[in-house]
């Protein structure tokens, strides 16, 4: 096993910078998330580990090895495509011995027919079958290993490529968006699969992908990306629960994270549309108060005034949609279904969100500390 | 294939592609060397290609008072419009109800249109020609452009290309009141561009240089087309006068490489689009 | 597709259903296509077995007279021989040429433009003009390709005055048309093969640029190469404006190409019934190498 370091990458596309300078360490062993938007950097930073792009600057070392100077071929990576790149003319048989025909059998021995003369080939050939054989065993797809990928579906494909990926034990996995052309309900399932084929490989492994759901529930840490840069990287409840950025808080989570714009007084207490949110901070200014839709509650007589837009009933949970006045963005609350009371369109709330649980941010978007206040019954007054 | 290499690093590449280039272009700057070449120095065989006289008003003004190229060249055009004006009004229609209505005898007609597909333009040319000569149509524009007012390869190509309309469109412009004509004219027919427009240019370049064909049916001077012009012209005027020769080569071949060269890609997305059937 | 996706009969065209509506669509190109192609064509195949000539009154039916001719006639088995060099010359290395040419310019950035533009500029030219600009540079005494081999001390061939010479000059004329045509078809071809598909040859350990070109390239121009190499045998085997502008099958017939014949036969000695027969092989043949070549190729880059 080797863990994976990349230290102040940088890459330029000719005026798009790519990668503005970024560090990622990645465990022996460990599945990490590179999430964000598309456009953020995470597929070149991606590509760059695996030796598909040179950087402009900065260092990537494999298992403590620097591998700058080394091809994409000799870095003993291994890398599961979005589109999957399975070579059309070969059988899924052939595409997983790809990878171990190109290293262990030379240009001549690769030759038809005249290889299979040359003393040692048909050892290796023989090896190579049963590593293939025992690696379709494992991803169970032996019965396909005749057909060419036209002739299998998208998850079908998908398991070849992994299979491709997997046979030849690299040190480091790359995944691309491998679950992105599924549909939904394959997606699930493929995504406990490849956490649990991670389990039994135990390579370090990047995934790159733009859904954060995936993100979440699949990694040992996550690396949110945006504009060439990681935000923040760390466990999936730190991502979520303790975002160190505004727009790291806004990308995980869904529904998106309710941001207002707020005011912190002289005091340091923190004022959205001029109501008291009971929490306070060290500063002073405008700032952004942010609340996750489960931290709002809607409240008949204190809090945040908003006027109803739109009800949604997801089964276990009730999704209120609300305006306060001025804002470009409706406001969500998620509520337990069984104990939300009856909404409807246009009626005037108020929106009381949890300040114990309040995230707040400066001016530039990054996170201050904040501390939750008892609310005076003046300020409750004034309200 | 990956990122941009040093000049350095491209320089065999360049190299190999610049002798290739410079083989292919060995005709074309011989052709403009002795168009405007004395005599004398034409057979000096030279290895130079600059003139050491000026000789261009003389040989370009040989090939104009001898043979009436401009004549020649106007041939060219109407001949090529001609066709390409058939070709479209045949086979735009023609494309359309293949790819979008549903008739019995589509599946025929249509395996008839692959099977033409197959025969080479010299094929029918012998009863074409009894034909002609029978009605007294020979040495006339007919005779130089009806063969071709069929082309299956533009019905093939224009059935492909509407078969890829959404059949929403069609369905649209029938609640919208329109019939099959006017659905052809109005709504297939300005969606037909790209393809029409790549139908035309292959159309053209195979036309304008056609020799067999005129060959056959041209006995006459006046309508001469610009390749019959040439070889007119060298047959019987110009001996061995290679410099006239190549200004009246250089005419003939100018006016399609012009075209070229100021819509290089549309010429290049249109033979390789159509180059189906070359 | 389905009929439900229709619009209700009321709103067509009231006087045509679809299928009249079509029909009539169609009419100018089936009367265009019976008149000038599929009549004249299997006109063709009838006055093959006549001895019509144009002139003559009364034309004869003779069988296969004619055909039994083609065998005796060495003048045809000449014209076919001759045909068959050309091709065997002409196809490979055009084909060649136009996949190296394509390799070579899609394997950088720079001048992409530039070369494929001057490589597809013979496409666009008149070629019996540029015949005759080859038969200057390529003439015996004044041309200044020999002039050049005579200033390297080598031997100055008579390129289309000399039997030995002609089919290969005339087949050089060919490559030089043909080879910026299927640099084109195939340069279409190669960037249809997906970027990724290389970054996972390099990645499984494809090292060499010939191991990529083997493990990829090849294999993904398949579909390419069968079209361009039926398109280029058909182009080259009816060649006749080179022919007809240079040698007129000289010397001694040793230029004789298929087509070339058959216009020789039927509109200069006016033998129609004769030439018919010719055109009928020369369709055969044509068919066949298409055939063969589809069904030879198709069962190995087909990708199921």
């Amino acid at each position: 096993m080797a863990g994976i370091e990349a230290k102040d990458v940088s890459k330029r596309f000719g005026d798009v910078q790519a990668l503005k300078g970024v560090s990622l360490a990645v465990a022996p062993g460990e599945f990490v998330s590179l999430v964000g938007p598309s456009g953020c950097g995470k597929t070149t930073l991606m590509r760059s580990i695996a030796g598909l792009e040179t950087p402009d600057s900065g260092t990537i070392a494999i298992g403590g090895g620097d591998v700058g100077g080394l091809r994409a071929a000799d870095r003993d990576v291994a890398m599961v495509f979005q589109s999957y790149a399975l070579y059309p003319h070969l059988t899924a048989r052939q595409n997983m011995a790809v990878p171990l025909v190109m290293r262990r059998l030379d240009a001549w021995r690769r030759l038809p027919l005249i290889g299979d003369l040359l003393p040692g080939t048909r050892a290796a050939k023989a090896e190579i079958a049963a590593e293939v054989a025992r690696t379709a065993e494992l991803l169970g797809i032996e019965k396909l290993l005749e057909r060419k990928p036209g002739q299998l579906s998208g998850g079908q494909r998908q398991r070849v490529a992994l299979g491709r990926a997997i046979v030849r034990h690299p040190r480091v996995f790359l995944l691309d968006e491998p679950l992105s052309n599924l549909d939904a309900g394959l997606r699930v399932q493929t995504r406990k699969e490849i956490v649990e084929l991670h389990r039994r490989v135990g390579a370090s492994t990047v995934y790159v992908t733009h859904d954060q759901t995936e993100a979440m529930t699949m990694s040992d840490r996550v690396a949110v990306m945006m504009a060439g840069e990681i935000l923040q990287i760390g466990s999936p409840r730190d991502v979520y629960l303790d975002p160190r950025d505004l727009r790291v808080a806004a990308f995980v989570g869904s529904p998106k994270i309710n941001a207002f714009a707020a005011e912190a007084g002289a005091d340091g207490l923190v004022r959205v549309a001029g109501t008291p949110t009971g929490v306070a901070v060290a500063i002073q200014g405008a700032l952004t108060f942010a609340a996750r839709p489960e931290d709002i509650a809607p409240n008949a007589h204190d809090g945040i005034p908003a006027r109803v837009e739109h009800v949604e009933f997801l089964g276990e949970a009730v999704l209120l949609h609300a305006r306060v006045a001025g804002a470009t963005e409706a406001v969500v609350a998620r509520m337990d279904a069984r104990r939300a009371g009856t909404f409807e369109r246009g009626q005037s709330i108020r929106l009381r969100p949890d300040p114990a649980r309040a995230l707040l941010f400066d001016a530039a978007g990054k996170r201050i500390v904040a501390r939750a206040v008892p609310l005076g019954l003046k300020e409750i007054a004034l309200g | 294939m990956y990122g941009r290499r040093s000049w350095f690093a491209d320089l065999p590449r360049l190299a190999i592609l610049g002798i290739c280039a410079a083989v292919v272009l060995l005709p074309y700057a011989w052709m403009l060397a002795v168009s405007v070449k004395p005599r004398s120095e034409v057979f000096s065989a030279a290895l130079s290609l600059l003139p050491e006289v000026w000789y261009a008003a003389e040989n370009y003004g040989r090939v104009f008072a001898e043979v009436p190229i401009g004549r020649y060249l106007v041939n060219g055009v109407v001949v090529c419009g001609l066709i390409l004006a058939f070709q479209l009004a045949f086979a735009l229609p023609a494309g359309y109800a293949l790819a979008k209505l549903r008739f019995r005898g589509r599946e025929t007609l249509f395996a008839f249109v692959m099977l033409g597909l197959l025969v080479p333009a010299h094929v029918p040319a012998i009863p074409l020609y009894i034909a002609f000569a029978n009605a007294g149509l020979l040495n006339t524009y007919t005779a130089l452009a009806a063969p071709f007012a069929i082309s299956v390869f533009a019905i093939f190509l224009f059935r492909q290309f509407f078969r890829a309309l959404p059949d929403d469109l069609i369905a649209a412009a029938r609640i919208d009141g329109m019939g099959e004509a006017s659905i052809v004219l109005r709504v297939a027919l300005p969606n037909a561009w790209p393809a029409a427009t790549a139908f035309a240019i292959f159309s053209v370049v195979a036309h304008w240089s056609d020799l067999f064909w005129p060959l056959i049916v041209v006995t006459k001077g006046d309508l001469y087309t610009p390749a019959l012009g040439v070889l007119y012209f060298r047959a019987e005027e110009a001996g061995d006068d290679y410099g006239a020769l190549m200004a009246a080569a250089t005419l003939v071949t100018v006016p399609l490489v012009a075209a070229f060269l100021l819509a290089q890609r549309r010429f290049i997305e249109g033979i390789t689009m159509t180059g189906l059937k070359g | 597709m389905v009929d439900a996706a229709r619009p209700a009969v009321a709103f067509r065209t009231p006087r045509f259903g679809e299928g009249a509506a079509a029909w009539l669509l169609s009419l100018p190109a089936v009367a265009a296509y019976l008149l000038l192609l599929l009549i004249p064509t299997l006109a063709v195949a009838a006055l093959s077995f006549t001895d019509f000539e144009l002139g003559l009154p009364g034309a004869r039916f003779v069988g296969f007279e004619n055909y039994a001719e083609l065998l005796r006639d060495r003048g045809f088995a000449k014209s076919v021989g001759n045909t068959l060099v050309f091709v065997g010359l002409v196809a490979p290395a055009s084909i060649a040429a136009g996949l190296g040419l394509a390799l070579l310019i899609e394997a950088g950035a720079r001048g992409r433009t530039f070369f494929r533009a001057i490589f597809f500029l013979p496409v666009v030219s008149m070629i019996v003009a540029m015949a005759t600009a080859w038969q200057y540079l390529l003439h015996p005494t004044i041309g200044p390709v020999n002039a050049a081999l005579r200033a390297l001390g080598l031997g100055t061939p008579n390129w289309f005055g000399s039997s030995d010479w002609v089919l290969t000059s005339l087949g050089f004329i060919s490559i030089w048309e043909n080879a910026g045509f299927n640099m084109v078809l195939i340069m279409a071809g190669l960037t249809a093969i997906p970027r990724e598909l290389y970054a996972a040859a390099e990645i499984d350990g494809a090292k060499s640029a010939w191991a990529r070109f083997r493990l990829v390239t090849w294999p993904l121009l398949g579909p390419t190469m069968v079209f361009v190499t039926i398109i280029t045998t058909i182009r080259s085997i009816r060649t006749f404006d080179t022919v007809a502008t240079l040698t007129q099958g000289g010397p001694n017939k040793a230029s004789e190409l298929i087509v070339y014949t058959i216009y020789q036969e039927g509109f200069t000695f006016l033998r129609m019934g004769y030439a018919a027969a010719m055109t009928v092989v020369f369709l055969a043949a044509v068919l066949a190498l298409m055939l063969i070549q589809t069904r030879l190729v198709e069962r190995r880059v087909h990708y199921g």
